[in-house]
Parts: C-alpha cells; structure tokens; sequence
C-alpha cells in the first residue's frame, strides 16, 4: 500500500525535479549552440565549394619521405 | 498544476540529473572519448573542429545511450552484484522504462547528428556500435557464452574507427587494426578483472570464463591474447601507417603488458586469501596501456607527419 508524501519527502522531490530541469535546459540551450554553430560551418564549407569530409590519401601506406613532407 | 503527486509514495520521478548521468557509465566513457578522439586525430585529412567536436560528442553520447540501454536490461542481475548494485535503476532511484528511454533517445539522437553533421557512413558504424553492445553483447552473448566478452569486446573498439571515418568518410586498414588492437586487448583487461570479482559474477549466473572454464584456463587465455596483442599493435609500423615513435612505444608497452600477463597467466590462486594483486596489476596497466598506445598514435602522427 502507498504512503503519503511527508513534506520533507515533498520537499526533497521538488528539489530533484527542479534540478533535473536545469541540467535539461542547459543541454538544450548548449544543443541550440551546437546546431548553430554546425550550421554555420556547413554553409562556410558549401560557400567554398568544399562539402563533406576534407579528402584524403589514398589507402597506401605512407613512406616516410611522403608522410613527412 | 503540480506534476507532484501529495498523496503517493516518492516517486521515481525522483531521480536527479545524477542519476542519469550515472546511466551513461562515465568512466568507461573516457576511454571511449579518448580513443575516439585518437582515431580522429590521427586520420589524415582535416576535419573543421567544430565537427570534430561534435563527432567526438556523437561518440561519446552515443556510448552513453548504449550504456543506459545495458542497465535498463540488466537491472536484475546488477541488483545481485555488490559492484552494480547501487545503480539507479536497482537501487530504485529510477523507473527501468526511464533508463530505456534515455537510451534510446540518447542513441537516436546521436545517430541523428552524427550522420547529418559528419556523414551517413560514420553515423551507420556509430548506430551498429550501439545495436552491437546493447543487444549483440547485453541481449544475446552475455547471458549465453563465456566468449561474451571476446565477441562483445568488438563494441568498445568502435569509437577509433568512428573517429577515423569522421575525418575520412571511407574505410581503410588502418582504422580497421585500430578496431583489432581493442578488440584483442579487451579479453585480457576484462578477464582480469573477472577474476577477482568472478564470485559476483557467479552469483547471479553470468558465465563469465573463470566461472565456466576455470581459473587456470581463464589466466592461459590472457597470456595467450596478450601474445597476440603484441604483434598486432606493431602492425601498423611495420606496414608503415606510422612512425618510430609509436613503433617503440608499442613495443615497450606491449612487453611490459605481456610481462604483467605472464605473471597473471602462469600463476596458480593462493585459497581464499590471496590478495588477486597481479590480477588487480594487469587490470589496472591495461588502462593505462592503451591510453598510452593511443596517445603514441596521436604524438607520432603529430611528429612524424605519418599519415598526414
């Protein structure tokens, strides 16, 4: 059978509640952050031509005389 | 309108952001940041920080989300072992279908971006990863094999080749024996523990391989995966993806890590009161080893231009 709440349980609950909320909304504004700044760099990378990941050598081990350059 | 119920007992609802985080299993999540961010760093090619940021963060959340799915499952067995008992969802702080969620929007949401912001091949490898440890390894092995461990080791050496592919959005050998190195450290290192914590393990029916195989075939099988592990890690010099530097270092790493295992894997347990200390040694170098390997990787490519 369920117990009613006392106030310092009430209490304690609120605050969790209330401090999960603040964590949310943190990771949401830092997410907003992020998408924008994502955003930002996806059209910088498109202005210039240069979309998607920077090319790269082939799968070839590199010499040394080549890597080093 | 309160969301509080007065009249109820204290809801689970009342777990706090703590308890969350827990879910994610932090720690092991460091090694996941650092070797995915290993991968990246030594990918040729250039990837803009801020996505390089978020890939590491698509990892890293993406880990996180597996691992909450993996607690959610094994909430029942973690309530029988003193190690993972006072989990949140066992210890009753948490409702088992929030962590299930939380993991599965963590995964989703990873996944999301990491193929939107990064690349479709990087987020596809990413969701595999995950689909990897929290059914192929949690769901399917864990509960049925003592090779759990071996098989399952595959989904922590995922993070290096999600970070390469990151940088290069295609598949090549080098990324994929960064993928091995893991995947053949990970018996031994777990296997070392497993060890010294086997009677939690057996308790609640976890056919891990001191449990299953014994003891003395269990401490063969370090050996004989750090015999192994030696050779592979030097691969990569040897087939001239990297450097001296990270040859020697390697080298010296491996021998110490094959030296640590010989002592664990030719040794007999002294009863009920040996201390388990160079079992509790090889565990504990095996952190420090493949944080040292991996950042060998970073500091060569970085030196020698490797790679670049």
């Amino acid at each position: 059978m369920s117990q009613p709440l006392t106030p310092t349980e009430l209490a304690a609950f609120r605050a969790r509640q209330k401090s999960r909320s603040r964590a949310l909304a943190l990771v949401l504004v830092a997410l907003v952050v992020l998408f924008f700044a994502i955003t930002l760099v996806k059209l910088k990378t498109e202005k210039a031509g240069a979309g998607g990941p920077a090319p790269t050598s082939t799968d070839l081990p590199l010499t040394k005389s080549q890597g080093a350059q | 309108m309160s969301l509080a119920p007065s009249s109820t007992t204290l809801p689970s609802m009342a777990a706090d952001w703590r308890d969350f985080y827990a879910l994610t299993k932090p720690r092991v999540m460091t090694l996941v940041i650092f070797t995915g961010l290993c991968g990246l760093l030594a990918a040729p090619g250039h990837i803009n920080p801020v996505l390089g940021f978020t890939a590491i963060l698509c990892i890293a959340v993406g880990a996180g989300g597996a691992a909450a799915l993996n607690m959610w499952w094994e909430s029942d067995l973690d309530a029988g072992m003193k190690r993972t008992r006072h989990r949140p969802v066992p210890a009753g702080r948490m409702e088992p279908t929030s962590a299930r969620d939380f993991g599965f929007a963590l995964s989703g949401g990873a996944v999301m971006v990491m193929g939107l912001a990064i690349g479709w091949l990087a987020g596809l490898i990413l969701a595999f990863s995950i689909f990897y440890y929290a059914w192929i390894y949690t769901v399917w092995l864990k509960p049925r094999t003592p090779q759990n461990i071996v098989i399952g080791g595959g989904a922590g050496a995922f993070p290096p080749l999600i970070g390469w592919i990151a940088v290069t959005d295609h598949i090549t050998l080098m990324p994929v024996l960064l993928f091995l190195i893991i995947f053949v450290w990970t018996p031994p290192h777990f296997w070392a523990l497993a060890l010294f914590v086997q009677i939690d393990y057996a308790k609640v029916g976890i056919p891990m391989m001191p449990v299953v195989a014994g003891e003395r075939s269990t401490r063969l099988q370090i050996l004989a995966y750090a015999v192994v592990l030696l050779p592979l890690t030097l691969l990569p010099w040897w087939l001239g993806y990297t450097g001296r530097i990270y040859g020697v270092a390697a080298l010296v790493l491996g021998v110490v890590f094959l030296m640590f295992s010989a002592k664990v894997g030719l040794r007999h347990t002294r009863g009920t009161d040996d201390a388990m200390k160079p079992e509790k040694r090889l565990f504990g170098y095996s952190i420090l080893y493949l944080f040292v390997l991996f950042g060998m990787l970073v500091v060569d490519h970085v030196a020698t231009g490797y790679g670049a």
